[in-house]
């Protein structure tokens, strides 16, 4: 019954996991950069909500919101200050630079908020069916989580920009004789991307307390569904954050804590050297 | 002509003169300290440019130091097998591993930011396993050396100075072995494979073979200065030698100076590690996170204007400005 409840909340945790995957899946799909200070600005929204509603008394849907606009902000600073100035730039050059800003963003962040653990105190009731229990925040989040993910599915295939999206993810010179412009699209791309970011932490605040170096993991778990869904694949995307949900949860719960990241990274280099395409991508590499 | 060619040799011989007798001047401990630090980090970083300047990004070198280092001590601790015993044992581990995780990686083609991404993987899982056996390896509180005082046969020493012997014989390897690949076609083989791997294999060249090589001895060399690190330090830690972080601090020291050029790399560990012991020691470690800040921002900056690194840039700088001068020469009879 105990590795029933494990899988459940696999389940509920890889909903939020598939919303992180695809910002990193859009930035990668659209820029051909590895955003790689994904989980850092998750980080930074959670310190910012935490900062708002415990320092400072703002409501919590609020000072939400305004973490949304604010890492939507940084996304499209970094855009402008970085990632253009290095779009023609070796992969590996834009690679350490973004590799930079999660080292300023998680210094700051120690610099401001400090080493100690910082949560908002909310306490949510626990569902209980039968002898299942159910954490009433991870459920929130994963009902949210597919709230957004179905939103952006609209937002890529039912509107104008999100066609320009897909369009230069595919191919950038012809999507740009086309009349579309690529500087904006990928303005656009790494602001939704933000956004992203600010709704996955929105929907942590009640479940994670943070501490400057907990975007970390939460980027590289990103890697490893993107890679294992299959760069570029929605689909694949959701199917691979489930997977590597309840496999974490279920590794963790029958080893040790560890057991679970342990798993999934070897998920990943399995993946990565004999599937490199994923598992619903397509066969195409660069 | 002659004389000017001998120059920088003249002034090299001297630099390593001031090096060998620097540590019998009689200044503070504290600066010893700080040059055998910059000696094995920039031995480390060195060893990092051997694959860096072909093209490939290694983010595991932090587990390269870690694996033998971990694998000395604790033999010592647990066995009372001496570390210079030890080491070799912990140097076989990681050829094995670099083998391995070359080959694999090689094997099935994995380049740019996919290796990249891989090999960071790697670390956290290296980092992660350390972590998980903390009945062992203490986990992340780390693991500390059993001390012995003086003890040569156990490759203890109260003293500071064999230990600064010990770095500067290992930078001196280290930019040794990154002369010899440089002249050697090995550099040849490896630059045609970054250029183009496919061309390259067309005409003969084993690009797997070439590539796992100059990664296993890339490895050996951080391994052997995590190895000093662990012993000097006695003290090992997951976080701190391990995982992402200090694979991110050789990268960055190898582009701030410049990951081309032979001294680029002992250029940046100067820079970095002297800033950080400067700012530790005058403002204290408060200051130390907002000193990483500007790092960043400074190694942002330096990737998008000078994507050479500082030395690179220099040398280049003054490469250009002769081959001007030697041709205005040659063109006034």
């Amino acid at each position: 019954m105990l590795i029933l409840n494990a899988v459940i909340n696999g389940i509920f945790f890889g909903g939020s996991l598939a919303l992180l995957a695809y910002g990193l899946n859009l930035c990668f799909g659209v820029l051909n950069i590895i955003h790689f200070f994904y989980g850092q600005t998750v980080m930074v929204g959670l310190y910012i909500i935490f900062t708002l509603t415990v320092w400072l008394h703002i409501p919590l849907i609020v000072s939400c919101l305004v973490a949304v606009a604010v890492i939507a902000a940084l996304h499209i600073v970094v855009h402008l200050g970085v990632v253009q100035p290095l779009l023609k730039a070796p992969l590996l050059n834009q690679f350490l630079a973004l590799a930079s800003i999660m080292i300023i963003l998680e210094n700051s962040a120690m610099g401001i908020w400090g080493a100690t653990y910082r949560g908002v105190p909310i306490s949510l009731p626990v569902l209980s069916i039968g002898e299942l229990y159910i954490r009433t925040s991870n459920l929130i989040a994963f009902l949210g989580c597919l709230v957004v993910v179905g939103l952006l599915y609209l937002f890529l295939n039912k509107t104008y920009t999100g066609l320009a999206i897909r369009a230069i993810a595919q191919d950038t010179e012809m999507a740009s004789l086309m009349g579309m412009n690529p500087r904006r699209v990928y303005l656009i791309t790494l602001a939704l991307v933000g956004v992203l970011a600010g709704v996955v932490a929105a929907f942590f605040v009640p479940i994670y307390a943070v501490h400057p170096h907990w975007g970390g993991t939460f980027t590289l778990m990103a890697f490893v569904i993107v890679v294992l869904g299959g760069l570029g694949s929605l689909a694949g995307g959701l199917l691979a954050a489930f997977i590597i949900g309840v496999v974490m949860m279920v590794a963790s719960f029958l080893t040790i804590p560890e057991g679970g990241p342990i798993a999934a990274y070897l998920i990943f280099l399995v993946v990565i050297l004999l599937r490199p395409q994923g598992l619903l991508g397509a066969r195409v590499r660069a | 002509m002659k004389r000017l060619a001998n120059l920088p040799t003249a002034v090299l011989l001297f630099i390593l003169l001031m090096a060998i007798t620097f540590p019998f001047v009689p200044l503070s401990q504290y600066y010893t300290h700080v040059m055998i630090i910059i000696f094995i980090w920039g031995a480390v970083t060195t060893a990092w440019t051997y694959m860096a300047r072909f093209g490939m990004i290694s983010l595991c070198h932090g587990a390269w130091m870690g694996i033998p280092a971990y694998t000395s001590v604790l033999l010592f601790n647990f066995y009372h097998l001496s570390p210079w015993v030890g080491m070799w044992l912990g140097l076989l581990a990681i050829a094995v591993a670099a083998v391995v995780v070359g080959y694999a990686c090689f094997r099935f083609g994995l380049t740019g930011h996919y290796f990249a991404v891989t090999t960071l993987v790697i670390t956290e899982l290296v980092a992660l396993v350390i972590i998980a056996f903390r009945d062992v390896t203490g986990g992340r509180l780390g693991l500390t050396v059993n001390p012995l005082g003086t003890a040569p046969l156990y490759f203890q020493f109260d003293s500071k100075v064999p230990f600064y012997f010990m770095a500067l014989a290992l930078l001196l390897l280290s930019l040794y072995i990154w002369r010899k690949i440089d002249q050697s076609k090995v550099q040849k083989a490896l630059a045609a494979i970054g250029e183009d791997e496919v061309a390259a294999s067309s005409i003969g060249i084993n690009v797997v073979r070439y590539k796992t090589g100059v990664a296993v001895i890339s490895a050996l060399v951080a391994g052997m200065g995590g190895i000093v690190y662990g012993q000097y330090i006695m003290y090992l830690n997951p976080v701190s030698l391990v995982s992402i972080a200090p694979s991110l601090v050789i990268v960055f020291m190898g582009i701030l100076g410049g990951m081309l050029t032979l001294w680029g790399p002992m250029i940046g560990a100067i820079i970095m590690t002297g800033l950080q012991e400067y700012i530790r020691v005058t403002y204290g470690t408060v200051l130390m996170g907002w000193a990483w800040v500007g790092y960043g921002f400074i190694i942002v900056v330096i990737i998008i204007f000078l994507p050479k690194g500082l030395y690179g840039t220099l040398i280049e700088g003054l490469h250009k400005r002769r081959m001007s001068k030697a041709a205005r020469v040659s063109a006034t009879p």
